[in-house]
């Protein structure tokens, strides 16, 4: 990669700051020979049939992700979901270079990036994880954290780095002052907005959140985000948002990717998946989701727990909870493909044609009407 | 007819860094044989505290300063409720936790922590208190129990695992089944199996529970009644439904303000300003009234405590009839 890159981010205004956008300034953009000619879409971020296994004991082998493909497009905020084991933090882990996957490649602007990675490479997607605590050095102060991150890849000159630290403070909302302080001072709001102020010190491209507001308090997980949408509007960030919580990724991203046991059973925009689940694994866990005002109990509609990854069921890997497996499900493995509404919704189920049943007590759960609470600002 | 469970004015102290605070600051409440009470709260409000100081099963540095149990008339004595295997009263309760791999003894099989109970409590023998291991194990839903008597917690799924736990608690025969964030850890498909578990032996065996969670959203589906904790004392109590269709606290209209509701994405959630407060340095008067829009100089100075404000229904607030106010007016918008 040319050297141009700090030009572009030291050149004029800080990127950082206000309403400017990150992208603009970003060191990556058209700076990349490839950019345009080897993606035919217009995906930022590619995952292509990606596999990844792990050799485990007696000599059996754990498939954690296999042939996973989706895209990112610029600007878009992805949710990824599932629950604990189908391979979401694995894809995560895939993307920022982590793992290196057996097979498939990842790609950014339609150039493969590889097991060997280049700083401009690491640099362009940053992580952040569900504990803010335990991936903060506990005896760094947030200064130190940031100002060796803007020297380590030379974001800015020297004698720039505590007033990008005083923006970045700004930026994710904390006073300046919180950059004198260790993470054990801060609340676990504080320390994720810390957290989130040093995946973005390096001017990412693209965030990987893995369940960012998982570990926090209701009463900061809605500032948590607040922000993240902001970061994406303002700063035109790419985010892929990794959680087991549908209510949060369904008020945060556009598209989403379902996955079970290491695969992709459902894709599409939020509205088709969430509104007009295909796949029956999708539809169940729209059912078990908790819901503030439902009084009456969610009948179990998925029996058992998932298989064990080393032992993956043949055919469909659902079918021995799904309440609507037939023989074919056993045998025939269905493959990720349109459901025929149009839109770009994808299930992997031999009955994707059909609008999947409600499973619960056969009637919709009954709801109270919903209180006004929304419109409770605070002081 | 006396309720199953009382607990009067419960202060449990705890220390950090040298320094006492209250963990539990007066907490009241009563359960009614075959009743259900969800509390609910943010980390660090006390709620796990409370359930551990009704078992008597306070972390070290913890010491229970004042307060009362009584179950079934007979009031349990402070210093002895967590000595010897004598004492019946204590042993009508049992409680389950959130975790329970570190819960499980990891070195004995499943069977043998379940049977455990009936063999020294109900005083069972050998092979009685394996008969109603498997019985149990069956009960709680696990397949193939003979088989599973045998194993350890370590071969278990998260979800099996807290299925042994509830056949634990429930080997002693309880009247009354204390639940600390049982479905926290849990896949959502999982948690809906464990909350049907727990329903359908609160139905079949008139078991009473208290159900503790950070969740509000669950807490509609386990009890009809529910209790809001903030830094160690409640806020509001009443039925579930009411509460949460009409709250008469800012803190739990905070709270259901700032929940994500799956099914309506576009609302935005509202964060309460600020943070909850250092226990060390409680603010003075309601202990909320820095975070609250309500909030006047006599909430600085008056020590609020729960006042009826409805049917069955109390808040600690002296402005509650403000925000049921606001609450309506937003609704008419």
């Amino acid at each position: 990669m040319p050297a141009v890159t700090e030009a572009a981010s030291l050149s004029g205004a800080s990127p950082l700051s206000g309403a400017s956008p990150l992208s603009g300034a970003s060191p990556l953009s058209g700076a990349s020979p490839l950019s345009g000619a080897a993606s035919a879409s217009d995906a930022l971020l590619e995952v292509d049939n990606v596999s990844v296994s792990f050799h485990v004991e007696h000599g059996r082998v754990l498939r954690a992700v296999d042939t996973v493909s989706f895209q990112v497009a610029k600007g878009e905020v992805l949710g990824l979901v599932g629950e604990s084991g189908c391979g979401k933090t694995t894809v995560a882990k895939c993307i920022v270079g982590q793992i290196t996957p057996n097979a498939g490649a990842v790609r950014l602007e339609g150039r493969e990036l590889g097991p060997k990675r280049t700083a401009e490479d690491r640099r362009a997607i940053q992580m952040m994880f569900q504990d803010p605590y335990s991936s903060l050095n506990p005896r760094m102060s947030v200064r130190q954290v940031l100002s060796e991150l803007l020297g380590v890849h030379r974001i800015v000159p020297r004698a720039g780095i505590e007033d990008r630290c005083r923006e970045l403070m700004a930026l994710v909302g904390l006073p300046p002052d919180a950059l004198g302080g260790l993470p054990s001072q801060f609340s676990g709001g504080q320390r994720q907005r810390i957290a989130i102020a040093r995946a973005l010190a390096v001017e990412p491209r693209v965030i990987i959140a893995d369940e960012p507001v998982s570990a926090l308090d209701v009463s900061v997980q809605a500032t948590i985000l607040r922000l993240f949408e902001d970061l994406g509007s303002r700063l035109g960030l790419t985010i892929v948002f990794i959680s087991h919580n549908l209510a949060v990724v369904r008020h945060l991203s556009r598209r989403v990717v379902v996955m079970y046991l290491g695969r992709i059973v459902e894709e599409g925009g939020r509205e088709s998946v969430f509104d007009d689940p295909r796949h029956p694994y999708t539809r169940a866990l729209l059912e078990a989701a908790p819901r503030l005002h439902q009084t009456e109990l969610v009948r179990p509609v998925v029996r058992g727990e998932p298989p064990s990854p080393i032992d993956i069921p043949a055919g469909c890997s659902f079918h021995p909870r799904c309440p609507r497996a037939e023989e074919v499900c056993s045998q025939v493995r269905p493959l990720l493909e349109s459901v025929g509404t149009g839109d770009e919704h994808l299930a992997a189920c031999h009955f994707r044609g059909e609008a999947s049943p409600r499973f619960s007590n056969g009637a919709p759960p009954t709801y109270r009407d919903e209180a006004p609470f929304g419109a409770l600002e605070g002081p | 007819m006396t309720p199953l469970l009382e607990v009067e004015d419960l202060v449990v102290e705890m220390r950090r860094h040298g320094a006492a605070f209250r963990a539990v600051d007066g907490v009241s409440f009563s359960l009614e044989r075959g009743g259900a009470l969800a509390i609910v709260g943010e980390s660090g409000c006390g709620k796990s505290i409370t359930l551990r100081a009704i078992m008597d099963l306070l972390p070290s540095g913890g010491r229970l300063v004042s307060g009362r149990v009584v179950v079934d008339g007979v009031e349990l004595e402070a210093d002895n409720r967590g000595r010897g295997r004598g004492h019946h009263q204590r042993e009508r309760m049992s409680i389950i936790f959130q975790d329970a791999l570190s819960a499980l003894n990891p070195v004995a099989t499943v069977g043998n922590q379940i049977a455990e109970a009936p063999r020294h409590v109900l005083a069972l023998g050998r092979n009685a208190s394996r008969e109603r291991a498997i019985e149990l194990l069956r009960l709680v839903g696990i397949p193939d129990p003979e088989r599973r008597y045998h194993a350890y917690p370590h071969e278990l799924s998260g979800g099996t695992r807290q299925r042994v736990m509830i056949a634990i608690a429930l080997s002693s025969e309880p009247a009354i089944l204390l639940c600390d964030e049982p479905t926290t850890a849990l896949d959502v498909t999982i948690q809906t199996q464990i909350l049907a578990l727990l329903c359908e032996l609160r139905e079949a065996r008139g078991l009473s529970l208290v159900f503790v969670t950070h969740d509000l959203s669950v807490v509609s589906q386990v009890a009809e009644q529910l209790a809001v904790m903030y830094t160690g004392r409640l806020v509001e109590t009443g039925p579930t439904e009411i509460v949460l269709g009409a709250p008469r606290h800012p803190y739990t209209a905070g709270l259901l303000g700032a929940a994500l509701d799956v099914d309506t994405p576009e609302r935005e959630p509202i964060a309460i300003p600020g943070s909850i407060p250092d226990p060390l340095r409680l603010p003075s008067g309601c202990t909320f009234h820095p975070r609250c829009r309500f909030a006047t100089p006599d909430c600085v100075t008056t020590d609020v405590r729960l006042e009826p404000v409805g049917p069955d229904q109390e808040a600690a607030c002296l402005h509650s009839d403000a925000l049921a106010a606001a609450l309506a007016d937003a609704g008419r918008d």
